[in-house]
């Protein structure tokens, strides 16, 4: 393995690394934007009609010509497709066909809340997933076999019902938590915990598993054999060891958190984009379900982006690669 | 044969489970009588009242737009019609004091209160009721159910200032009823000369409460008007609403919608479900409004166009191979009652026939050999010229809620036994209409609320199967019979309420004796609030609950 020479040589590299994620990025978005302008046509469901107030509308001859032609909707596909294409190279996501506002400024009214949900789930994930992979490591067979049951049981739990337990436990019988969003961080508790628990079962056991393959690895013999104790061993060597898979799934859990956010937002009543997503579909809001599309997709690329820089820092071994 | 139309009584708000004395005489007459709608307790004023709604948030707030129920839930609070209905179905004043119709019927002359303000300050006058006509018919207003109940509208006159005069196309019966709806609600001209975006956000009216702010997909804020001077003519009170101001919610998921009203979260919820409703019976603090929708009653249509339900044989066979009751009284909780009738119950002029939809397998059965349909395949399905006897249902999980999809199924069972088949198949809202404007179906649900029996000339005349623009067509059934359509467009033009009752009436029973629907129950419309909520009622046009009386006794 040999290091890059200097300066200039690591920044080369860093530049070639940045421009494969940019377009790797350009492509994804393209991708997103291409399917869903096609795939919504195939559904049966008249765009002018979900202007006119939804399907099934009784809208007149006339206020359908009217639409069409105010929303270009009578030309071709294929420059309406082209039409689209060149708006968003221009940052211009279009206007929303069922709220009648620019679709930027809705996405930047539902952007936060879903942020804020998806990384204080994110967060409370990682903490859950290190504790339990910690104590089943530090306490022996039992504290595993209950810490893999609950791996288990948490990744196999669909959010629904989590979220219909959780509000019957804590908002009924218990009465310590609103059942609903309310504008207050104590509304954020059960929606993030019911986002947080199936994913934090995932990466429980993932890190778990290699945290328990770094506690018998050569390494942290020898570091026994300097007589660390068994705290030691596990807090200098086998957490970063555990961490780094973690780090490696956690791209891909921030896209699971965003569509999860499609059923934790609809039953917990909060605004964000899962719920905007829903909302538009059953509307055919082609505008409004292209933004979030590309938003999610966005945010996608970004994360894995970093969690590709954060393995790398925290792996010597895939830096050289 | 006859059974007369059935008595107001079906009006009544139901509180179930075990309510305080008070608050039963409260509910059971609050929409009976409102004017003894009064307890031992005088009304305080103040406080913001929280109400959640399960029903789609609307894209424009003004209900010109489109026109459908979302928007007349809420817009009922800020905007006001011209004429109300009390709870026989007579047509009262609201903003207008007078109406009358000119003796060919070509023309109906109305005058409006001389001292009431748009919130905006905007006088309420003749030209204000002209300006709202022009913008209903409006193309680019793209008002769906507004155009429609003005279709035999072509113009307007002004009398005097508070006088105006609509003239007709041809007699219109049920022009005072379209009047009524809280889509042909009257705002300010002012108001409605902003951009379309503007209107939609913040629609100016004359009603108790202003609209203050929309969040979207959170909620909407009204806050009271202090100098709202017009309430209907069956009000509680007179003045100003008691509510400071209301919040709106948007909870689209029924069991968080009901554990947002069990923890104080909100004072009430609507679209409650069958199971939300029985579990409330056994809650001392929530109690239950049951307002069903006017219009149509929730039936199967059965599609006469094409075999196996061209022909009549079959459709009866199968009216009687459906256990309804059963599936009502074990899916519903008995909240919802059985009808037979193609229109609501609180239709004055409903007419219902019990004896035709009885369940008898034995005489669907014997009707279906009759039809030819004598052979029987290894699934034990009838066949008929190699052909399985076999039903799509496509269904609407946007418009049919849980229970009413499961009962769908139990008919599903009960047809297998006596040899038909049904597929159901469970669509999304446009992806229904797709296969309605296809014609691939043979049996499908769909609700509709309008004021009156002439609804049912929109769905059973046979102009109704002409697809409009968008491919969407009202008479689902397909009925095409020229004895009731002439018996339909009388009635729409016949203004004299014996012969227009017994017009409605013959033509009901074609429809039912036909066998082109199979009624199920009214249109479900369940409300449940806190006890707390008091004066709580549901306009008697379209059903939905006015907040104008509502006080809160905490």
């Amino acid at each position: 393995m040999t290091r890059p020479a200097g300066i200039g040589g690591r920044l080369a590299a860093a530049a070639r690394w940045l421009l494969a994620k940019a377009l790797g990025a350009a492509f994804v978005l393209w991708a997103v934007t291409t399917l869903i302008f096609f795939g919504i046509r195939m559904i049966p469901g008249d765009p002018a009609e979900a202007i006119l107030g939804g399907p099934g509308s009784q809208a007149s001859a006339e206020a359908l010509a009217q639409v069409r032609a105010e929303y270009g909707l009578d030309q071709p596909l294929v420059v309406q497709y082209f039409a689209q294409l060149g708006r968003l190279v221009q940052g211009d996501l279009g206007n929303s066909y069922s709220l009648r506002m620019p679709v930027s400024s809705l996405l930047g009214e539902q952007l936060p809340a879903t942020l804020t949900l998806a990384l204080l789930s994110l967060v409370l994930a990682w903490v859950v997933a290190l504790g339990l992979a910690t104590w089943s490591t530090l306490s022996g067979r039992s504290a595993s076999l209950v810490s893999s049951g609950l791996e288990i049981v948490g990744a196999a739990v669909p959010h629904f019902w989590l979220a219909s337990v959780l509000i019957l436990l804590f908002s009924i019988n218990l009465g310590w938590l609103p059942p609903v969003n309310t504008g207050s961080a104590e509304g954020l508790i059960l929606p993030v915990v019911t986002l947080a628990l199936p994913l934090a079962g995932f990466l429980g056991q993932v890190m778990r598993e290699s945290m328990l393959t770094a506690t018998t690895s050569p390494f942290a013999l020898s570091a026994r054999a300097r007589s660390e104790t068994e705290g030691g061993v596990l807090f200098r060597h086998s957490l970063r060891h555990a961490a780094i898979p973690g780090i490696a799934l956690s791209g891909w859990a921030f896209g699971s958190l965003i569509s999860g956010a499609v059923v934790v937002e609809t039953i917990f009543a909060r605004p964000g984009l899962g719920r905007t997503l829903l909302n538009a579909v059953t509307l055919r809001d082609i505008p409004l379900v292209t933004g979030v599309a590309l938003v999610s997709a966005l945010a996608y690329v970004l994360v894995m982006a970093l969690s590709d820089l954060a393995e790398r820092i925290a792996d010597p071994r895939v830096r050289g690669s | 044969m006859s059974t007369p139309p059935r008595p107001a009584r079906a009006r009544f708000s139901t509180a179930v489970g075990a309510v305080s004395v008070a608050a039963l005489l409260l509910t059971g007459c609050s929409t009976a009588e409102p004017e003894s709608n009064q307890t031992s307790q005088t009304p305080v004023s103040g406080g913001n009242l929280v109400y959640a709604t399960g029903d789609a948030e609307p894209t424009c707030l003004d209900p010109h737009v489109g026109g459908n129920y979302p928007q007349a839930l809420v817009s009922t609070q800020y905007l006001e019609p011209l004429v109300s209905l009390n709870d026989d179905g007579k047509i009262i004043p609201w903003l207008a004091t007078d109406w009358e119709e000119a003796d060919d019927g070509l023309s109906w002359t109305i005058t409006v209160h001389d001292d009431v303000q748009f919130t905006d300050g905007t006088p309420l006058n003749a030209e204000a009721v002209r300006a709202n006509i022009e913008h209903l018919k409006d193309p680019e207003t793209a008002s769906s159910t507004g155009f429609l109940a003005l279709e035999k509208v072509t113009g307007t006159e002004i009398v005097d200032e508070y006088t105006i005069r609509l003239n007709l196309r041809e007699p219109d019966s049920a022009l005072m009823e379209s009047l009524s709806q809280p889509w042909l609600a009257i705002q300010s001209p002012t108001a409605l000369e902003r951009s379309k975006a503007e209107n939609c956000e913040s629609p100016v009216g004359t009603g108790p409460f202003i609209v203050d702010e929309w969040v979207k997909q959170n909620s909407i804020t009204l806050v009271r008007n202090e100098d709202y001077n017009s309430p209907p003519a069956d009000a509680g009170h007179k003045g100003p609403a008691y509510l400071e101001s209301i919040t709106w919610r948007f909870i689209p998921e029924s069991a968080s919608r009901y554990a947002a009203l069990q923890a104080g979260e909100v004072d009430v919820i609507d679209n409650a479900q069958p199971d939300t409703i029985a579990a409330a019976g056994k809650n001392d603090s929530i109690e239950h409004l049951n307002a069903p929708r006017p219009g149509a009653s929730n039936r199967i249509e059965l599609n006469s166009s094409k075999p196996p339900f061209n022909d009549p044989l079959v459709r009866e066979a199968f009216a009687h191979s459906a256990n309804v009751d059963a599936g009502i009284s074990s899916l519903f909780f008995d909240t919802a009652e059985r009808s037979y009738s193609p229109l609501s119950s609180v239709e004055e002029l409903g007419y219902e026939d019990p004896k035709l939809f009885t369940y008898d397998p034995e005489e669907a059965n014997r009707l279906l050999d009759k039809a030819g349909w004598d052979q029987r395949d290894a699934q034990g399905y009838r066949v008929k010229d190699g052909k399985r006897l076999s039903l799509e249902f496509p269904v609407s999980t946007n418009q049919s809620i849980p229970a009413e999809v499961s009962l769908f199924e139990q008919i599903q069972a009960t047809a297998k036994e006596v040899g038909i088949e049904i597929n159901l198949n469970l669509l999304d809202l446009s992806s229904w209409y797709g296969a309605l404007a296809q014609n691939n179906y043979d049996l499908v649900s769909a609700p509709y609320t309008k004021v009156g029996p002439d609804v049912l000339r929109i769905l059973y005349h046979s102009d109704g199967i002409v697809p409009a623009p968008s491919g969407y067509f009202a008479n689902l059934a397909q009925v095409d019979n020229p004895e009731l359509d002439k018996l339909l467009t009388q009635a729409s033009r016949e203004t004299d309420p014996e012969r227009r009752a017994a017009l409605y009436e013959e033509a009901q029973k074609l429809i039912l004796e036909g066998y082109y629907i199979l009624p199920l129950y009214d249109q479900q419309n369940h409300f449940l609030y806190r006890s707390s909520v008091e004066g709580l009622r549901a306009l008697p046009t379209v059903s939905t609950p006015t907040f104008y009386d509502v006080w809160l006794n905490r």
